[in-house]
């Protein structure tokens, strides 16, 4: 019998970074047959492991379309884990396993308008959809992306915002909490940004992901413009130590978020009696 | 199907001869009085030493398949770089003497949990490798509630084999091979007389436990009350509740000397569900104590069928400040305003 909590060995061939406070690491596998097997949906997570420090679970950022090149965590500097990670270089051995968590439901978004909502960090499950959107283009209808940030510092994944922008059928809304010297941008929190482009609902699904404080204040929004609860999805930030549904912690009710999760509609949350 | 053991009745003397065969084969594991701090599993050395007396352990069994902390691997490194070494899984069978019913029943729940879709290969072969067998309790405490969660002072379920003690005469059913292994062939079968003698006998120690516990129905509506502040007021949040509780499996991961272990962890400390940003969706006592409550007495029913508690009472006679989680769960308001 196998041991689910044994991680496999990766290795940092490239770290990019993001922000002051946010780094893409590249992993490859050390094992050619897990680099061969390793398989995933975006949406889904890893435990990443940083040896002596600790284990913390990170969404892959890349798109399984591109997993040939490695997959990729952006991890924000926090506490010990992250902390130990952004001191890594390149050459550095991580421990990865998963993946875990249910992932967006991709079937459920084709020949659909896509609305993706993110703020911060946020954008790291997003951008492993979008970019598995961009490379299965011609399965979904228009693109639209509002995508937040405290300031323009602090927006992730700069690099690829051009190619999204020329990508067909596609924009890219970017905004920044208060006026900057020098942003061409638009001005304002995610929500009040929403209430002014209001994009459309019809035949639509959207994807929300940031702080809590921004998806509290973004859902009654995205109701107002017309979504339903049912094509509002979510994926929930938890403590989630082991993946596994054992270790007792990122439950809501008797929801472990880390099995049935991260991804919800706001319907299923909603329905919940228990808090969230 | 399952299979139908017979039962055993075997007089003192015998009982203490086919343990003394045991521990020279075996490791052997059995309640014991320390004196001033109670009755604790310890490794038995001598056959005489079998405890069965009225007290029952402090720490539940659940140590000897899930323990406190165990390692799964090391990192390391050689010539071709970094590796890492699994923990070898325990292979030495292991026989524990002296299970209560409720413990017992405990691992059953615990099963649901380690021996499920995610098969958790450390606490798996410990119940594989070990064979628990249970003493049927005749005088329990004034906070055991098991008939109330579904148990009984005399079940068998999760052992190997139970020891019921009359006079001086032992009635022992054997529930599995593995206890067939050990008490097959020993003493003899029952005859009617003693049959009837053993059914009274379970009669009366069902009949000694009196503390009846109505869990309600439909919890999830107290959810929203105020009344979970109330109830958790006193809570030292030190977490004895959970690591003396044999049904309690929460854990954490951690990283010492190169080692990754799994140690015991719960939902008492403030700590267990705070996020590295700050975050913490349980972020006060209320939170934390009604997580406990609802994971025993909803969540799990929910997932799995059954309560998460089996009535030992361990966490209301070694609470620091007698909360007892009983009361608090048989007086939760359902009607959610009061």
């Amino acid at each position: 019998m196998e041991d689910i909590y044994l991680s496999n060995l990766a290795e940092i061939v490239d770290i990019k970074k993001e922000t002051p406070d946010v780094k893409t690491v590249r992993l490859k596998f050390k094992d050619g047959k897990i680099r061969d097997s390793f398989d995933y949906k975006p949406g889904q997570f890893v435990e990443f492991s940083v040896f002596n420090e600790g284990e913390a679970p990170f969404c892959i950022s890349n798109s399984p379309t591109r997993k040939s090149e490695g997959i990729e965590c952006s991890i924000k500097k926090m506490g010990k884990v992250t902390q130990a990670a952004h001191e890594l270089d390149i050459g550095d051995t991580v421990g990865i396993r998963g993946p875990y968590g249910n992932g967006f439901p991709m079937e459920e978004l084709k020949n659909k308008n896509l609305l993706f909502v993110a703020g911060g960090i946020g954008l790291a499950p997003l951008r492993s959809l979008i970019n598995y959107c961009m490379d299965n283009r011609a399965d979904f209808k228009s693109i639209t992306i509002v995508n937040g940030a405290r300031t323009s510092k602090d927006l992730v994944y700069k690099d690829e915002y051009p190619k999204w922008e020329k990508a067909k059928d596609t924009k890219l809304h970017l905004t920044v909490d208060c006026q900057e010297d020098n942003w061409t941008c638009m001005v304002g929190v995610v929500p009040r940004i929403l209430e002014t482009i209001r994009p459309t609902c019809k035949d639509a699904v959207t994807i929300v992901c940031g702080p809590p404080v921004m998806i509290r204040y973004t859902m009654p929004v995205l109701l107002k413009i017309g979504f339903c609860a049912e094509d509002i999805f979510t994926t929930l930030e938890m403590k989630m130590k082991c993946g596994l549904g054992k270790c007792g912690r990122c439950n809501i009710g008797p929801l472990y978020i880390c099995k049935e999760g991260p991804v919800f509609t706001y319907a299923r949350l909603e329905a919940l009696k228990y808090e969230f | 199907m399952s299979k139908k053991f017979m039962e055993r009745i075997i007089g003192r003397e015998e009982l203490i001869r086919v343990i003394e065969g045991l521990l020279g084969n075996f490791q052997v594991v059995g309640p014991r009085e320390l004196p001033g701090k109670g009755v604790f599993y310890q490794p038995m050395k001598n056959a005489r030493d079998i405890y069965l007396g009225g007290g029952f352990t402090i720490e539940p069994v659940k140590k000897f398949f899930l323990s406190p902390s165990e390692c799964f691997f090391e990192q390391k490194r050689n010539e071709s770089g970094e590796f890492l070494e699994e923990a070898p899984l325990a292979g030495d069978k292991r026989i524990i003497i002296g299970a209560r019913s409720c413990e017992a029943r405990g691992l059953t729940l615990l099963d649901k949990v380690f021996d499920s879709d995610y098969k958790d290969s450390f606490y798996i072969n410990n119940r594989k490798r070990t064979t628990l067998i249970g003493i049927s309790c005749d005088s329990p405490d004034k906070d055991c509630f098991c008939t109330s969660m579904g148990g009984s002072p005399t079940e068998g379920r999760g052992m190997d084999a139970l020891i019921f003690e009359i006079g001086d005469q032992f009635i022992i059913e054997v529930i599995s091979d593995k206890g067939s292994d050990i008490f097959g062939s020993a003493g003899s079968e029952l005859n009617e007389e003693q049959k009837k003698l053993w059914e009274s006998d379970k009669k009366k120690r069902k009949e000694a436990l009196s503390r009846k516990v109505a869990v309600p129905d439909g919890l999830d509506k107290a959810f929203g009350s105020p009344y979970w502040e109330r109830a958790s007021s006193a809570c030292l949040s030190c977490g004895v509740c959970t690591y003396l509780c044999p049904t309690c499996h929460c854990f954490d991961l951690v990283d010492e000397e190169r080692k990754r272990l799994r140690c015991y962890d719960g939902c008492a400390f403030a700590d267990f569900t705070l996020h590295a940003s700050g975050e913490n969706p349980r972020p006060t006592k209320k939170e934390r104590y009604r997580q406990r409550a609802y994971h025993k007495f909803d969540y799990f029913k929910k997932n799995f069928g059954e309560n998460l508690c089996v009535g030992c009472g361990r966490c209301i006679r070694h609470c620091p400040v007698k909360i007892d989680i009983a009361d608090i769960v048989a007086n939760a308001p359902l009607d959610k305003e009061s």
